[in-house]
């Protein structure tokens, strides 16, 4: 296994396409990541693409999501840029916890979802592009007895 | 994504959930979903065989125990300790739909 290694993966503002991203993935972490860092990037990542598809532009205008992944000893990194509307997920308000079944509002759980899985989040508006940034490391091996 | 339902003892009903619950899989078992959440009342969500959960399958669930709520029934989650039951617990669903580890517990709760 290499110590460094990256992949890219570029995708459309289409709801089909979180099906070809959870398959990048899967392929990248297989051998490559713990079970649970595969599993907290597959999340944060179907999350983050998701609202950029839903979100990200005005009506039916075509956006270019591009998906960057980096493995380096124990760290993975992510990047998604898109030239969607400007929108810093790491200022978004933490959801307000609901009081009762009744009152439970629905949806707004996903960007609470990345910050709790990811193990960092960085935002830039550059170049009219978004680019979001989270970093996931791997848990340190216990020692053997 | 699969959806299939078992019907147990004590009018209670079992809805297992296979694969993974994303957007993707969420779409595909969500109007079958509905429909069995509008006619039941005791509700078992089984999720032992779902492997990924995202905010759009926990809409799903959320929205499924408000419709049963509402008509005067239970939904509770059967889901053994997994990184899908630290999704449902980090989106605060734990606080508002029962949450159990086995079928045993899940049942007692919905037998009273």
């Amino acid at each position: 296994m290499a110590n460094s290694e990256a992949s890219r993966l570029v995708l459309r503002n289409d709801v089909a396409e979180l099906k070809r991203l959870a398959g990048w993935i899967e392929g990248f972490t297989e051998q490559r990541t713990s079970p649970d860092v595969s599993f907290a990037l597959q999340l944060c990542l179907e999350e983050a693409v998701a609202n950029i598809i839903m979100y990200g532009a005005a009506r039916d205008d075509p956006l270019e999501i591009a998906v960057e992944l980096e493995r380096n000893g124990a760290n993975l990194v992510a990047r998604i840029e898109d030239n969607g509307r400007q929108f810093d997920p790491t200022r978004a308000p933490p959801p307000v916890p609901a009081r009762s079944l009744e009152e439970a509002k629905v949806g707004d759980v996903g960007i609470h979802l990345i910050r709790s899985f990811a193990t960092g989040m960085n935002y830039e508006r550059r170049n009219g592009r978004n680019r979001l940034t989270l970093r996931f490391v791997e848990p340190p091996v216990a020692p053997a007895e | 994504m699969d959806i299939s339902v078992d019907d147990l003892a004590g009018g209670i009903t079992k809805v297992v959930l296979r694969g993974r619950f994303d957007t993707t899989g969420a779409v595909v078992v969500e109007l079958p979903f509905n429909k069995i959440v509008t006619e039941k009342r005791k509700i078992i969500v089984d999720l032992s065989a779902v492997n990924f959960l995202a905010s759009y399958g926990i809409r799903v669930l959320l929205v499924g125990a408000k419709i049963v709520k509402n008509n005067g029934g239970t939904l509770v989650i059967l889901c053994p300790d997994s990184n899908v039951a630290k999704v449902l617990k980090t989106a605060g669903m734990d606080a508002l739909i029962p949450l159990y580890q086995t079928e045993a517990a899940a049942r007692a709760a919905l037998a009273s």
